[in-house]
């Protein structure tokens, strides 16, 4: 794959130990109920938490897990599930974690519905206000105690979450400000 | 100038000497957003040096700016900041559209990017290419030196239809003349009128 991070034995004993403390911590009856451990193509682990509360319980408790020393959130990002492909829910939040020491990474999927509020992580890693605000914008997925939860990407007047699958593609919103003008319409310097 | 305040320079004469400086010393406002920008940067330096057209003077204040060079993607929240720049430079203002986002949205036809900036300021040159070349933005600068010259007349831009943009875009050559419904058809040879389309 394009990572420039050699999978040398050492990674993968430690990827494999990672996996066997998420089967062995986190997924024991009665806490583990509804939660469910996939493996993807390189063999990484997509934790799937039972609800959004439960995915950020999750995040802050692999955070001080010693076995994982997980110390950066890379991403925090979400699709829309139309479809219902990957549950009954409207959208997928998905967290992704990672340790600069042992280069593990742990993905962190739970299913979220229109009415529901997920929990902010502001509180554990300033990072994420942006990448909340970012899903807030494009999806409409708020959070419960965020300290800012405005729009980022798109214009403040702006209406609709455009990466919904039910947002036109091609809809655009110009602004008050933004003067329409047609070539033609103004003399121009040098026309005669 | 005489002492007495007399006049020794005709007007007309007058009025050539002020488009020769216009045109010798178009000092440039650059916006560049992305990729079209890198191509700006690397013909003002020295390898292009576009201070052989007069044009290198880069002012980042649009008060002292003559031209305003957009060399990039403009999105829709970009576009009112965009519109500010151009009406804080004084007349008189050129407008060139370097590369296809500004000229006409480029690949980004979606809910965030504006379709052009002619959609919000006049344009005086369109400079083709994703990007383009430092010879084309060199070239779209002597063509504005001929439009301030008086040379050359600007044409009102005619924007085309849709049929006449699907009708560029997928060069159908499979699909027989008489259903395509615009003014101008793509042909092996070129752009032809459309015999079969009746005009008023």
């Amino acid at each position: 794959m394009g990572n420039s991070f050699v999978k040398d034995a050492e990674f993968l004993k430690r990827q494999q130990d990672a996996n066997t403390r998420l089967q062995e911590k986190y997924l024991v009856l009665p806490l583990g109920e509804g939660r469910k451990l996939e493996l993807d193509k390189l063999d990484e682990p997509i934790f799937w938490a039972k609800s959004a509360d439960d995915a950020v319980m999750l995040v802050k408790s692999f955070k001080v897990d010693p076995n994982f020393k997980i110390d950066f959130l890379s991403d925090i990002t979400a699709y829309d599930n139309t479809d219902k492909k990957d549950g009954p829910k409207r959208f997928v939040l998905v967290y992704q974690l990672y340790s600069t020491t042992t280069q593990v990474r742990i993905r962190i999927k739970t299913l979220i519905d229109l009415n529901e509020e997920a929990n902010t992580l502001v509180g554990e890693w300033d990072g994420a206000n942006w990448l909340e605000r970012e899903i807030f914008d494009l999806y409409g997925i708020k959070f419960k105690g965020h300290p800012n939860l405005r729009r980022i990407m798109m214009d403040e007047r702006f209406t609709g979450h455009p990466l919904r699958k039910e947002y036109p593609m091609k809809q655009r919103e110009p602004f008050s400000d933004n003067v329409r003008l047609h070539l033609g319409a103004h003399s121009l310097p040098g026309q005669k | 100038m005489s002492k007495d305040g007399s006049a020794f320079v005709f007007p007309a004469l007058l009025q050539e000497v002020v488009k020769w400086a216009r045109k010798s010393s178009l000092w440039p406002m650059p916006f560049g957003t992305s990729c079209c920008g890198i191509e700006m940067m690397s013909t003002l330096s020295s390898t292009y040096d576009l201070s052989r057209f007069g044009a290198e003077v880069v002012r980042f204040s649009p008060r002292q700016a003559d031209m305003l060079i957009v060399a990039g993607t403009i999105t829709t929240k970009m576009g009112p900041v965009l519109r500010t720049i151009y009406d804080q430079m004084l007349e008189p203002k050129w407008v060139i559209a370097m590369g296809a986002c500004s000229s006409s949205g480029g690949i980004f036809d979606t809910y965030s990017v504006l379709q052009g900036i002619d959609e919000i300021m006049p344009v005086d040159v369109y400079v083709p290419g994703c990007p383009p070349i430092p010879e084309g933005l060199i070239h779209s600068i002597i063509h504005l030196q001929k439009i301030i010259d008086g040379d050359m007349q600007r044409r009102p831009a005619e924007k085309p239809t849709h049929e006449d943009a699907m009708n560029a875009m997928n060069y159908r050559k499979n699909v027989d003349i008489s259903e395509i419904q615009s003014s101008y058809v793509v042909t092996k040879d070129g752009v032809a009128p459309n015999a079969f389309t009746k005009r008023s």
